[in-house]
């Protein structure tokens, strides 16, 4: 018998834990709602209906990798509710159908698409932006796509893959090396670097077609190509009088313009939106980034931090530049605020570089050494995109198509 | 695959004259207005006889999936590599093309020329002179720490250091082609020290 009360007693004492613990985490929810931590709890329930995809897990999926959002399996414990059915139907081939809910039952979405079975995972990416936009009045990115290089036995690979790596598709093969993707603005045509034929030359591949066309195969380096804010115009590097220096070519002409005159490396040009060109040179003695006016002129020095600042990608809203930072023999992504001029190491580092700006503003994708990584320019964790093929080098493309 | 863009090339060796084959089934390439040539390639050097490069259009492309994509480490569904020599196998490794005798080492960060190298460059500068109608390719290498692209401009600067070094010996600029790879064909496929030294270097291709 004094068994028996023992466990009750144990019973009782593990229950009061168990509440206060449940009451604590519900306390560190509400704190930690919407800003990183737990996130925004909501109920994704599977779709009904007979799908090839699992719209629900897509959805859940990308609404947890936004960093605000913590999926649940019920609608007990969540402030808001998704439900929906993809079922044969319509005249496309399906019929996807979804609602949101909020907790005290006011319906906040009801869409409904018609699709190919092709685009059911299109479309879930399209209900998590709807959902996210919805609830955060910021546009997502779950509905973009990346470029990224990936190698293989023999083979380099360019690749445009979802936003969350899944339907890779590989747009170009080669045996030799590719580099340095960039997408237009209008998200049509990439740039790129090929080593096809043993030697450097800059491509512009139409994405939807195929179609490619050499821009640039000057003797010595071409590379580092970046898209004017019009997409008319490109921005790369040359070696042809001898050393790496800043060109920009009208992709209605033939013949690329000098902009800078140094003998020292100048490479790595991106356009901001007001038309003023980022670099990378190390005219001063070390890899540092420069500003120049869109004609080139005299260039001004942005960074000052360490001994290595490199490959600057701008933000859309021409706010941040975020680059590849080295200290103590480590490589990191950073980001200087032009506004503020605040400079912020972002990632824990390593082999960390080539980063690439979302088209959100705030999303950063680069590449660790092991693969491909995201992170938010105000210093949220650090997230691991699933691709394979020692994926690098990527681009996140703009909002559209 | 019907609506594959495919572009063979066969890259003819040495001579830098010969002419370069760009044929396919369908090359789907724009007509560019500007006069602006398509791609192209420029005779390759001994050792890559043939070489390939296809495109697709998005929507139509294969997946990487149908790929044997090389992986050395994790993240995701991936491939490992089974068996073989990854370092000759796999694409983004130079897999030994060149001879010791034929290339040049560098320290971190560095373009100098060591003593030990000097004997190498002067040997193959020995024969470039002995016979002006040889063309050799100096690519220029890093290895994989910092930007990609910064790193492109630094393996030129090693190769550079090379070509103005055979040059200084007697040997003709018009010899001389210079290409960078970067970091993206290292010898080494290793993530440490020995793994870099290896892949700080300047080949001398013929």
């Amino acid at each position: 018998m004094k068994v028996i009360k023992r466990i009750t007693w144990l019973a009782v004492l593990l229950a009061s834990v168990f509440s206060l613990a449940t009451a604590y985490a519900q306390i560190n929810l509400d704190i930690t709602k919407g800003v990183g931590g737990n996130g925004i709890p909501i109920a994704v329930m599977p779709f009904e209906g007979r799908a090839p995809e699992n719209i629900a897990s897509i959805v859940a999926a990308d609404l947890k990798g936004t960093g605000k959002f913590a999926p649940q399996p019920s609608t007990s414990r969540a402030d808001y509710a998704v439900v929906g059915q993809a079922a044969p139907g319509g005249s496309r081939g399906y019929i996807v159908r979804f609602q949101l809910t909020g907790a005290q039952g006011g319906q906040l979405l009801n869409l409904s698409f018609d699709v190919p079975t092709n685009q059911l995972r299109a479309v879930a990416h399209r209900i998590s932006d709807l959902i996210y936009e919805k609830l955060t009045n910021e546009k997502g990115l779950a509905g973009t796509r990346i470029a990224y290089v990936a190698l293989g036995r023999g083979a380099y690979y360019l690749v445009v893959s979802d936003a969350d790596g899944q339907n890779p598709q590989v747009i170009l093969r080669s045996r030799q090396p590719i580099m340095s993707p960039a997408w237009s603005p209008d998200g049509s045509r990439l740039a790129y670097v090929s080593f096809e034929g043993r030697r450097a030359q800059i491509i512009v591949q139409d994405v939807y077609t195929g179609a490619r066309r050499s821009v640039s195969a000057a003797p010595g380096i071409n590379g580092a190509p970046s898209w004017s804010p019009d997409g008319r115009r490109l921005v790369f590097t040359l070696s042809q009088d001898g050393n790496p220096e800043i060109y920009a070519l009208d992709l209605g002409s033939q013949y690329p313009v000098r902009l800078t005159s140094s003998s020292s490396i100048d490479t790595e040009a991106v356009w901001l939106p007001d038309g003023s060109i980022v670099f990378t040179s190390d005219r001063g003695g070390s890899p540092q980034l420069y500003r120049i006016g869109p004609g080139g002129g005299s260039p001004q020095r942005l960074t000052f931090q360490g001994s290595y600042n490199a490959r600057p990608t701008v933000s859309p809203d021409g706010r941040y530049i975020a680059m590849v930072h080295q200290r103590g023999g480590r490589f990191y992504i950073a980001v200087l605020d032009l506004k503020t001029r605040q400079f912020r190491v972002l990632t824990s580092g390593g082999l960390d570089e080539s980063p690439s700006f979302a088209p959100d503003g705030k999303t950063i994708i680069y590449s660790n050494g092991r693969g491909v990584a995201t992170v938010s320019v105000d210093g949220g964790a650090s997230r691991e995109i699933a691709l394979r093929g020692n994926a690098r080098d990527a681009a996140w493309a703009p909002y559209g198509r | 695959m019907q609506h594959l863009v495919r572009i063979l090339i066969a890259a003819a060796a040495l001579a830098l004259l010969a002419s370069c084959a760009a044929t396919g089934e369908n090359t789907g390439q724009e007509q560019t207005a500007t006069g602006v040539p398509d791609a192209t390639a420029q005779p390759g050097v001994t050792g890559q006889s043939e070489q390939e490069v296809y495109s697709y259009p998005y929507g139509q492309a294969p997946s990487l999936d149908t790929y044997d994509t090389f992986d050395t480490s994790g993240g995701g569904a991936t491939t490992a590599y089974a068996g073989g020599q990854p370092d000759q196998a796999v694409a983004g490794t130079s897999g030994g093309v060149a001879s010791a005798d034929r290339i040049v080492y560098f320290s971190y960060d560095s373009t100098n020329i060591v003593p030990e190298s000097r004997t190498i460059i002067e040997n193959n500068a020995r024969s470039l002179t002995k016979n002006p109608q040889i063309i050799t390719q100096l690519e220029g290498h890093t290895d994989e720490r910092g930007s990609r692209e910064y790193n492109i401009a630094l393996g030129e600067r090693r190769a550079n250091a090379v070509r103005q070094t055979m040059i200084a010996m007697g040997v003709s600029p018009q010899q001389i082609r210079v290409v960078s790879f970067g970091e993206e064909r290292p010898a080494a496929a290793g993530h440490d020290e020995r793994s870099y030294a290896l892949n700080r270097r300047v080949e001398i291709i013929y």
